[in-house]
């Protein structure tokens, strides 16, 4: 699939098992072509999707397991696609739930074509998106974004951070401190002073 | 304690294993209990308390001899005082958490009192709660309590659900209407008076004007046929519980509804609303409130456009204002309001001559419509005031207290705080004073909400040596007069009413502070506001919200503080400042005695106090009808049936006030009779102790506690297909799944966990989010962080997705889903969130009930988790590294982290940063050559440079 997908590297591509699907109509974000590929849809390098309606299930309950037995491991992200279009859903969805989670795919669940449609359209957009989105709105400003940085070392609170940056001036300086500077700091107390200089002193990768 | 309560209590203790009590609203419940807690003996074992409010609390529990048990106490210290025999208030989540962890005896526990039995459903934890006790103390009472019967009947047998689910068999009924109610309420009935007080004519117009609305709202509703009819009436549209019935009809398919219908549904909230405030809010207030209504809805609301509407606001409007039009040296004149004051008329006139460039003129007339309750309530004050008089020796002075029925505490009851306030402002100030204040404070938001420029603009033009109100604007320019419609030029005139206002506030306050006269004044002020702290701190205690409106004092500072004048209400601890209040209040008094008046106690309703027992009041003033206040009155009077009560009743005639009142009789009336035919057909098994074994030995191997002996190992290597057990995070016992999970014979342990809520194995971990809370969490980023950490330390990292079962299963109608890929929109942040983490697992759930049997389907092949090791996921070690991290033994992951926070640094560079330079310290001091290199960037490179070398602000 990986030389398929070469050509058209921002259009969805769009297995030739899915002719005549509705849902083609609701892809109008993105572009899309036909093309041979095992999935549904290949929306990325690493990421692919099955259609499958839960009134086809109900027709046909081994079809799932045989089309994600199909895609092998090629994708880090396999999104099985569920519209869900029947009144009485507690009894399909488990099944699905429960092929979709031992075979390793993510279900994403849609109630509607337009709604399927903008699932795939959206992962292709945002397939190099950062998460930054989702990571809670995060101010931009020096302080903030200080705060942020500095608490990711654990137990250190705004107050501590406060309290390094008056103390060194900036963030190199503090990364730079030695163990009896961070210790002269008001607040910060012997086990704070470890965890933060073995945050800055340690190698990033552990000799093995 | 009224004789009925004493037949309430012995036919409760009739059976040994409790029963449900439901009775009529406002018949005393909390007497009723605390008397029923008097009977207790310690010896027994302790009774818990469970789902009290804090209002309900406090009436109970009067002289606060109970201590409530909850999750600040330490754990050895609440089985101290479970085992003490006493009564407690508790929280069903403590009390089921230390159920489930053996730290309570079951055995200790006496019996439950339940209070708001309505709102529990058969997966509520209170629900969980009896079961557990039930099912290994079978001498074990249950006591439920409800005095809301409607809510009794919302749903298909409701009363025979609730007595199933907390095992019981009795229902006792007791509405108003049952004898040994009525004989006892009836026997001695107070004085009652009731004043039918007509509405304004304009009011009447209002009133019909809303119903004609709601009924055409109401008949739109039919037309979508998703109602039952039955219930789509405008008698139940009075009721904020219509809206239950409608959402409740409604929620399963919300989504598939049209932006219409919604409409309609919030349409109808609002005219309720309209309804409620004609009697409630004064002329001013009112039309405040359609004004900013308007200006909130206008676009998509159903009702503004019908017809009626229109008078809605036009009546709104006459009752306040009148705005014309005149050409100049004409009168208006055509006002026809009885109270409508026209002011200097003739200054106006001159004004005009004066104003040669005129010739068309706009008067804004004030009229200012006051409530006719007002006018009512003033008169019963001076009609008791001049009864007292002529009871009183002439010339005696009148002490407090040494005429009990004489000098009595009058207690006016209004529905909320702010009336109660009003009618104060109207009694000591008098009722125009109130009127034009809140004339002027509407003319002044006005000023606010239009744009000030224009009323600077308007500076010059403003004809000087007007009365305040009568702001009269001569439209200057003719172009401008053209293209202006009507309300344009009312608007102009309102805003330069306004803006005449603001100068005459101005000058005032000069003249105060500059005027001698005033200086008396001020000083009581001062006076006054040095006390407040210890009044404030007085009334906090004794929980009243009593008013005086003796003092003479203005109200400036109108906090929601209240004099408390009662006396016998206070804790010792503040009797002295007390006395020196008195004192105070009588200084103050003596020039009072040329007013007319007696002194008045306002009591807001919504306050749920119970203040007829504390205040002891002879006369009670019900400005705003209340079924519930009503029977506490007859309550009242019965307990003291010597005292002579005189109760007054304040309804406006033909008006929806006493339509609702009258419904809310008929309607709790209607809930018993639906009650006693649901009694006489209910199927409840002779001994449900044996469904309940049934339960625990079907599902279960063991009773619960034979099974909670056996050692985690030994049952899951013996019984491991059996016995499933999950480990529950504490917190998640606010929800009913850990109830369901149990139901369905999973062995729930809870811990605190640091990861994920459910912990069904080993490898899966599920962090559970109703849909409210997934849009919350999305927003807030705590939603990526516990997936993040899910991730980091299980195999299988599962996010519920928990749809309610009475909710429709989406999250959006196909409608709503746009055009655009929008970052906001929920799609997008899924999609994000799969792309990031594509190992997470995503579990879509109908219901509580859905879940449970996908949890049950999840464990199918899995190992039970382990409980000491769950508890230790993601909490740190002494030396910093985190435990099961798969990450930590190779990566310094706190410095990783750090790393990947830092601006510039982003998904795709931070490693060859890694690769590049070996820990954090030396990345500090690396040129931005070097960085660039590393960063893939020259621009990057920059801004992490700049940030770590950025000086930090000092602080001031």
């Amino acid at each position: 699939s990986a030389s398929s997908a070469g050509g058209s590297r921002n259009s969805i591509l769009v297995s030739h098992r899915q002719k005549g699907n509705p849902l083609l109509k609701h892809i109008r974000n993105v572009r899309w072509a036909f093309a041979d590929v095992v999935c549904d849809y290949l929306l990325g390098q690493n990421a692919c999707a099955l259609y499958l309606s839960l009134r086809y299930h109900l027709l046909h309950p081994d079809y799932l397991y045989f089309r994600i037995r199909e895609l092998q491991k090629n994708f880090k992200l396999r999104v099985v696609l569920c519209h869900v279009d029947v009144e009485d859903v507690v009894k399909p969805l488990l099944e699905i739930t429960k092929t979709a989670l031992l075979h390793d795919c993510t279900l994403l669940c849609a109630w509607s074509l337009e709604e399927c449609g903008r699932y795939l359209e959206t992962i292709k957009v945002y397939e190099n998106k950062p998460a930054d989105l989702i990571q809670g709105q995060m101010d931009m400003d020096y302080l903030s974004r200080l705060n942020h940085a500095l608490t990711a070392v654990r137990h250190v609170n705004k107050t501590d951070v406060v309290t390094l940056g008056s103390t060194f001036g900036s963030l190199s300086n503090i990364m730079d401190a030695s163990m009896e500077d961070l210790a002269r700091c008001p607040g910060i107390g012997e086990r704070k002073v470890k965890r933060l200089y073995d945050t800055f002193h340690e190698p990033f990768k552990r000799a093995v | 304690m009224v004789r009925f309560h004493e037949h309430i209590i012995s036919d409760l203790m009739e059976d040994p294993s409790g029963g449900l009590v439901v009775l009529s609203a406002g018949l005393g419940l909390p007497k009723l209990i605390s008397s029923l807690l008097t009977l207790h003996d310690p010896s027994q074992g302790s009774v818990l308390i469970l789902n009290a409010s804090s209002s309900q609390k406090n009436s109970i529990d009067i002289n606060s001899h109970f201590s409530s048990i909850t999750s600040d106490l330490p754990a050895h210290h609440r089985l101290s005082l479970y085992t003490s025999g006493g009564i407690f208030f508790i929280t069903a989540r403590i009390l089921i958490v230390d159920l489930l962890t053996q730290r309570l005896p079951t055995t200790s526990v006496a019996g439950i009192i339940l209070l708001n039995a309505h709102s529990i459903s058969d997966t509520s934890t209170e629900a969980f709660i009896v079961r557990i006790l039930r099912s290994s103390n079978r001498s074990l009472y249950v006591r439920a309590f409800s005095d809301r019967p409607h809510a009794m009947v919302s749903g298909f047998a409701k009363a025979e659900r609730t007595l199933k689910c907390l095992f019981l068999r009795k229902l006792h009924l007791w509405p108003r209407f049952q004898v040994y109610v009525s004989q006892d309420l009836e026997k001695d009935p107070p004085e009652v008076i009731d004043i039918r007080v007509p509405m304004s004519p304009h009011m009447i117009g209002i009133q019909k004007a809303v119903i004609e609305v709601m009924d055409a709202c109401l008949k739109e509703m039919r037309k979508t046929n998703k109602v039952d009819v039955e219930d789509l009436t405008v008698e139940n549209g009075l009721f904020k519980s219509f809206d239950e019935i409608v959402r409740r009809q409604l929620d399963p398919i919300w989504h598939t509804l049209g932006k219409r219908t919604k409409q309609l549904v919030s349409d109808l909230k609002t005219l309720r609303k309209l309804l409620d405030y004609l009697s409630r809010y004064d002329a001013v207030t009112y039309l405040k409130y359609l004004d900013s209504l308007r200006a909130s809805e206008s676009f998509r609301s159903v009702w503004i456009f019908a017809e009626s509407s229109y008078k809605i606001f036009e009546y709104a409007k006459k009752r306040v204002y009148h705005f014309g039009r005149s050409d100049s040296g004409k009168s208006i004149g055509m006002s026809t309001a009885t109270s409508a004051r026209k002011r200097k008329l003739e200054e106006r006139k001159n004004g005009d001559d004066s104003s040669a460039s005129a010739n068309s003129v706009v008067v804004l007339q004030e009229i200012l419509e006051e409530p006719p309750k007002w006018k009512v309530l003033r008169d019963i004050l001076v009609e008791i005031q001049e009864e007292r008089q002529k009871q009183a020796v002439s010339g005696e002075e009148l002490i407090a207290g040494c005429d009990e029925d004489l000098n009595g505490i009058i207690l006016v009851a209004c529905k909320d705080e702010r009336s109660c306030m009003q009618l104060q402002d109207c009694i000591t100030k008098g009722h125009h004073k109130v009127m034009h204040e809140e004339w002027e404070k509407y003319l002044l938001s006005k000023v606010e909400l239009q744009a000030l420029p224009k009323s600077s603009k308007k500076k010059p033009k403003a004809p000087k040596g007007f009365g305040i109100l009568d702001g009269v604007i001569p439209s200057v320019s003719g172009q401008k007069a053209e293209v202006s419609s009507i309300s344009k030029q009312e608007n102009d005139a309102l805003l330069a009413a306004a803006y005449e206002i603001s100068k005459q506030a101005n000058k005032d306050t000069g003249v105060e502070h500059s005027g001698a006269s005033e200086e008396h004044g001020k000083g009581r002020k001062n006076r006054r506001k040095k006390k407040k702290p210890i009044i404030g701190k007085t009334d906090q205690e004794s929980e009243t919200s009593v008013q005086s409106k003796t003092s003479p004092s203005k109200h400036k500072d109108k906090v929601n503080e209240h004099l408390s004048i009662s006396g016998n209400v206070h804790g010792n601890s503040t009797e002295s400042e007390y006395l020196d209040r008195v004192v105070l209040r009588k200084h103050n008094q003596e020039p009072e005695n040329t007013s007319q008046l007696p002194s008045v106690h306002f009591h807001a309703l919504e306050s749920e106090q119970n203040i007829l027992d504390v205040l002891q009041p002879s006369v009670i003033i019900v400005y705003h009808p209340d079924m519930a206040f009503v029977r506490e009155i007859e309550i009242y009077k019965s307990e003291n049936p010597s005292k002579r009560l005189k109760v007054y009743f304040l309804f406006y005639e033909d008006s929806t006030e006493i339509r609702k009142f009258e419904a809310s009789v008929r309607r709790e009336n209607g809930a018993f009779e639906s009650l006693i035919r649901q009694k006489s057909l209910m199927m409840i098994p002779v001994s449900q102790d044996e469904q309940l074994l049934s339960i625990g030995s079907s599902v279960e191997p063991q009773s619960v506690t034979a099974q909670n002996l056996i050692t985690r190992k030994a049952g899951g290597k013996k019984e491991a297909e059996k016995e499933m057990q999950i480990i529950v995070d504490m917190r998640e016992f606010m929800s009913s799944l850990p109830n369901v999970l149990h139901q369905k014979g999973m062995h729930i342990i809870p811990v605190t966990l640091e990861v994920g809520d459910y912990i069904l194995s080993p490898l899966i971990c599920v962090e559970r989010k109703s849909i409210q809370d997934l849009f919350g969490s999305f927003s807030s980023g705590r939603l990526y962080h516990q997936v993040e950490m899910m991730s980091r330390y299980y195999r299988i990292p599962v996010l519920l997705i928990e749809f309610s079962q009475d909710k429709s299963f989406s999250f959006q109608s196909a409608s709503e889903i746009g055009d655009d890929v929008t970052p906001n929109s929920i799609i997008s942040k899924l999609s994000l969130l799969v792309l990031h983490f594509p190992r997470l697992r995503i579990v879509w759930s109908r219901s509580l009930h859905a879940t449970a049997e996908i949890f049950t389907m999840l464990k199918a092949n899995q190992d039970e988790p382990d409980e000491a090791k769950a508890i230790r996921v993601g909490v740190p070690s002494e030396d910093g590294i985190i435990e099961n991290d798969v990450r930590a033994e190779n990566f310094n992951t706190s410095a990783v982290e750090f790393l990947r926070r830092l601006p510039g640094v982003t998904d795709s560079n931070y490693r060859s940063i890694m690769d590049g330079c070996k820990s954090l310290a030396e990345l500090a001091l690396l040129p931005i050559e070097k960085l660039a290199d590393l960063m893939g960037g020259q621009k990057a490179a920059k801004t992490l440079r700049d940030f770590l070398d950025a000086k930090y602000p000092t602080l001031l």
